[in-house]
């Protein structure tokens, strides 16, 4: 081969290479930018598990067909989506209508990247107001959510059995801990939880925390040490794995899938799961300290409506999200994303249609937003001080009240 | 600035490391070619450099220089803060550890990694039967994402089900808190990240070696030269330029590794096992309030250890060139 | 040299014994992608799928088998540009040695350390005002960023090992410099061409955070993207991510088998030249 006819080719496929490059630059551009009246828009979602030909997709089109425009959707992975809807935002790019996990809601609130409900007229009153706290700062709603989720224990019922433990003995703290220790007797492990350095393991130790009546305004209370010295006694006495330190969620549940354990402590989405598991399961709230259901942190995503510098496409994007909000979507959704629907009377006939649902919508009844309390966006800074007094705790670093005390100053000074 | 030692010695024309032969007369050149013509050839890159790098850079170091609310980010308007987001850094509690854990993690992740990956090049490039395929499955890590090839060191290194101390179980060690405990977490991920740095060592390295005249190793397999001396009076020397390219390198990959060392320990527990380049991306990506400034002065520290690193290699070079 | 003798098969042991080693955690990650549920963190862990399931790779088959083409053409994308890039420069640096060269390089090795995360976001704002977000050019483009670099450095250091003679003789022949780059200093330089050709392969192939920042949304998505499928806002499904993984990497393997081969032969055709 000649180096000729060799430079030729190579030339060709730069050129072929720039060609392309500008073509498309050329064919695509208008796709993307949302303003001007085009007739697509844009929703972004945190659920890539969704393919396009999904029951989700489908609803987002239909829900498109009735307000007269077609829908574009894009299904990102949910820790991405905070930064892209950030940036987009910044480059005046934002989606038409956009989901995300509800305590980003206060943070792209706080960046003035969401309209609200008295400017996109969204009608909100059929939410649940212990779910709709999580969408709402200084009086202003910035979302609906779409469904709900909290965290409950899971039970192993052979190996309770096997120990001798009755799971409606389990009341509060002291119950709990009892039946730990008659479980480990049994020669089996007692639970597992996840308490991982992220915003995971702030929402797994938010039931005991709050179960102990402390708050999140102060870390360092009485309450908020016995919380901690709880999970840390756990680990000392082998009633949890030491692996919980850097459990996510997921392989929380792996193990207790495994069937070693008694307990799990573990979400809603995990009731599809659930079902194939090699053993007979059920579920009990998560006990407070004194007894009765500890107030859980609520999960879930909100459908919310990023601001748009062409302000009439908010009547459209308002259609779609009443749309998908409306009871009858809401179930479709929450149930296939195993939710509890943020609205009462379509909760209840969740309940109705599967009555294994019934602890959870009590349970999300019962539960509490992260943001609300008026916290908003001071409540990534506390959660992060919470979650490092956690891991502190757990790995010997620190005693539970040292960690907690650290934790209540980088907390308030930060 | 790139080792531009020539040879002496006649060479066959393999491309591959500079020959450190005894320096003769510097040969002449036949004309020196005039500079429009090299930057001729620099041309693409140079364009290509402005117009991609250019705009990231400017972004981080404005970044650090501002106080950036999320409002801000998004809304623009951060008022110019000069130093304060590397002061707030530099005098964070947390520096010192994390400067002291990302030289341990460098240090021991660039030694390791070279020197096994200069053992298996060696040993690959003795052409025995199936060795090609062999050496092509080691890159097989390579290929995986990172998500994945972390996610698996965490399984193996978990405390309770992972195959690791199931298997000191088995001889009869305690259970080690591999992922868990202050003590071990940096450990942990050193080895995670040494395991998949190799490929890059062995085949750089690899390369190096090919460009190695058979008749050198002839010559001095007639004095009688033992393998450990053949090792050290050629292939070594002969190797530096290619391995200083390799370390240098090496060096820069490791400084900003976060993902292994984020997926595995989260830089935990308490900071064990943070590095500047986990720190940078907890502050700026990895909390729902991000806090852009801190995030991108800690990106630039590490720019700059980046660029001490650099001058010392151009240093090291040129006095390699001198001799 | 490959000799069929005892001692060559003795090595050949070894080398089957370090490759194992090297590639344990890949095993691990096959037998993760064939376990059910609820044997994933049993302890003591099985060694084996014993009970193992198809599910995980059910999954992909039926889900990610377009990926996969995404990212052979992003790759190959990737090792074409960035060596069409990084090969005229390393020469240039190595043997024409301009002014102005070494501060080029040592900008080059600064632009390595820039976060991947920056890059990203840079590229994203770029391309948003270009409109190609979610095209193949475009995020081979970024993925090129990646590798050129390197594969400059690599050049460089790689052609400075090129005796000037031979440049010389073909200058003296009376063929330009473009001339000489392309019959000469290319056709010597073949390894180099391979290894970096290999790396910005590699590293195209596993990218992750270009992919989902320019990518993420569009049709062309690579095989890396394709994960996500697994990985829930709450909840990841392990064996589906590990069969993914598996299914991603065997045709990129023996893509480096068949690679390798090339490197070698190489050298045995430099060789006889000689």
């Amino acid at each position: 081969m000649t180096g000729l006819s060799r430079r030729r080719r190579l030339a060709a496929v730069a050129v072929i290479a720039l060609a392309a490059v500008t073509a498309s630059a050329c064919s695509s551009s208008g796709d993307d930018t949302s303003d001007g009246g085009g007739g697509a828009y844009l929703v972004w979602d945190p659920y890539p598990q969704f393919a396009a030909e999904s029951e989700w997709v489908s609803l987002l089109k239909k829900c498109g067909t009735t307000a007269g425009v077609t829908v574009e959707r894009t299904g990102y992975d949910t820790t991405d989506l905070t930064n892209k809807a950030l940036l987009a935002a910044q480059q005046g790019n934002s989606p038409d209508v956009l989901i995300v996990d509800n305590p980003v809601i206060s943070t792209l609130a706080e960046a003035g990247a969401l309209t609200t409900t008295d400017d996109n007229k969204l009608d909100v009153s059929a939410m649940a107001a212990n779910l709709l706290g999580a969408g709402q700062s200084e009086g202003k709603t910035y979302g609906v959510p779409i469904g709900a989720n909290t965290l409950a224990l899971y039970y192993n019922k052979d190996v309770l059995t096997a120990a001798g433990v009755d799971p409606a003995t389990v009341k509060d703290w002291t119950s709990l801990t009892a039946a730990l220790t008659k479980v480990k007797a049994a020669g089996k492990k007692g639970i597992t939880f996840s308490a991982i350095g992220t915003e995971e393991g702030s929402f797994q130790f938010l039931p005991w925390f709050w179960g102990s009546g402390a708050q999140l305004t102060s870390l360092d209370s009485p309450q908020a040490v016995s919380a901690l010295t709880l999970w840390t006694d756990w680990l000392k006495q082998g009633h949890a794995p030491n692996s919980v330190i850097n459990n996510t969620q997921t392989t929380s549940w792996q193990e207790f899938a495994t069937g070693d354990y008694a307990f799990a402590e573990n979400g809603t989405w995990q009731l599809a799961n659930a079902e194939k598991l090699g053993f007979s399961y059920g579920t009990i709230p998560i006990p407070a300290n004194a007894g009765g259901p500890a107030p859980a942190p609520t999960g879930g995503e909100f459908v919310s409506i990023p601001v748009q510098k062409n302000t009439g496409r908010y009547e459209t994007s308002q259609k779609l999200v009443a749309c998908l909000t409306n009871a009858d979507n809401l179930l479709a959704t929450d149930t296939t994303l195993s939710y509890v629907a943020p609205v009462t009377a379509v909760q209840d006939r969740q309940a109705t249609a599967d009555p294994k649902l019934k602890v959870w919508v009590e349970a999300v009844r019962a539960a509490k937003g992260r943001t609300g309390d008026n916290l908003g966006t001071k409540y990534p800074k506390i959660s992060e001080s919470l979650w490092t007094a956690v891991q502190a705790a757990l790995s010997g670093g620190k005693s539970p009240q040292e960690a907690l005390k650290a934790a209540q100053t980088a907390a308030s000074t930060r | 600035m790139l080792s531009t030692k020539r040879t002496s010695t006649t060479t066959q024309d393999q491309d591959g490391a500079a020959k450190a032969a005894p320096p003769g007369p510097p040969p002449s050149r036949v004309r020196r070619p005039s500079r429009w013509l090299a930057w001729g050839f620099l041309a693409p890159v140079t364009i290509y450099l402005a117009a991609f790098y250019a705009y990231p850079l400017y972004r981080n170091v404005e970044l650090s220089l501002r106080e950036y609310t999320v409002r801000s980010f998004v809304q623009g308007g951060a008022p110019f803060a000069g130093l304060d987001n590397y002061r707030t850094v530099l005098s964070d509690p947390a520096f010192g550890p994390t400067l002291w854990h990302t030289l341990i993690f460098t240090g021991a992740s660039l030694v390791f990694q070279f020197s096994i990956g200069m053992a298996l090049a060696l040993f690959f490039h003795q052409h025995f039967p199936l060795s090609r395929t062999l050496r092509a499955l080691i890159l097989v890590p390579w290929l995986l994402p990172l998500i994945v090839s972390a996610s698996t060191w965490s399984w193996l290194l978990n405390s309770d089900s992972g195959l690791v101390n199931a298997a000191l179980g088995a001889v009869g060690i305690d259970p080690v808190n591999w992922l868990t405990s202050p003590g071990w977490s940096l450990t942990s991920v050193i080895i995670a990240n040494i395991w998949i740095g190799i490929p890059f060592n062995l085949v750089v390295l690899y390369s190096g070696l090919q460009g190695i005249p058979v008749e050198m190793y002839e010559a001095s397999a007639l004095d009688g030269a033992s393998s450990w001396q053949r090792f050290w009076r050629i292939t070594f020397p002969l190797l530096r330029p290619v391995s200083t390219i390799t370390l240098l390198l090496g060096l820069i990959y490791t400084l900003k590794v976060f993902d292994i060392v984020w997926i595995m320990t989260r830089g935990g527990p308490t900071g064990s096992s943070a590095t500047l380049a986990t720190w940078s991306y907890r502050l700026g990506f990895g909390n729902m309030l991000p806090e852009f400034g801190p995030g991108a002065a800690i990106g630039n520290l590490l720019i700059v250890m980046a660029l001490i690193a650099g001058l010392i290699y151009i240093r090291i070079e040129r006095r390699q060139h001198l001799r | 040299m490959t000799t069929s003798t005892p001692r060559a098969w003795w090595k050949t042991g070894i080398g089957l014994v370090l490759t194992g080693l090297m590639l344990f955690p890949v095993y691990w990650m096959i037998n993760v992608s064939f376990t059910r549920d609820q044997d994933m963190r049993a302890n003591p862990p099985h060694l084996f799928p014993i009970n193992g399931t198809l599910d995980g790779y059910r999954a992909v088959l039926d889900q990610q088998l377009p990926y996969l083409g995404t990212s052979f053409l992003v790759g190959l994308g990737t090792v074409v540009l960035t060596v069409a890039l990084a090969a005229p420069a390393g020469y240039a640096l190595a043997k024409l040695r301009p002014p102005g060269g070494p501060a080029l390089s040592f900008v080059l090795l600064i632009a390595q350390m820039i976060p991947g995360i920056i890059m990203a976001m840079g590229f994203y704002a770029i391309y948003l005002t270009l409109g190609v977000l979610n095209t193949l050019p475009g995020l081979i483009l970024a993925d090129t960023t990646l590798a050129v670099p390197f594969g400059v450095l690599i050049f460089t250091a790689f052609m400075s090992g090129i005796p000037d003679e031979l440049i010389q003789a073909a200058v003296v022949d009376g063929a330009s410099r473009l001339r000489t780059f392309w019959s000469v200093v290319l056709p010597v330089s073949r390894n180099s061409i391979v290894t970096v050709s290999l790396f910005a392969f590699l590293w195209s192939w596993s990218d992750f955070i270009f992919a989902s920042t320019l990518a993420g949304g569009g049709d062309h998505q690579p095989i890396t993207l394709g994960i996500y499928h697994y990985i829930g806002n709450n909840n990841q499904q392990w064996n589906a991510i590990m069969a993914t993984a598996v299914v991603a990497s065997i045709p990129a393997a023996v893509l480096l088998i068949l690679a390798q081969r090339y490197v070698s032969m190489g050298v045995t055709a430099g060789a006889v030249k000689d």
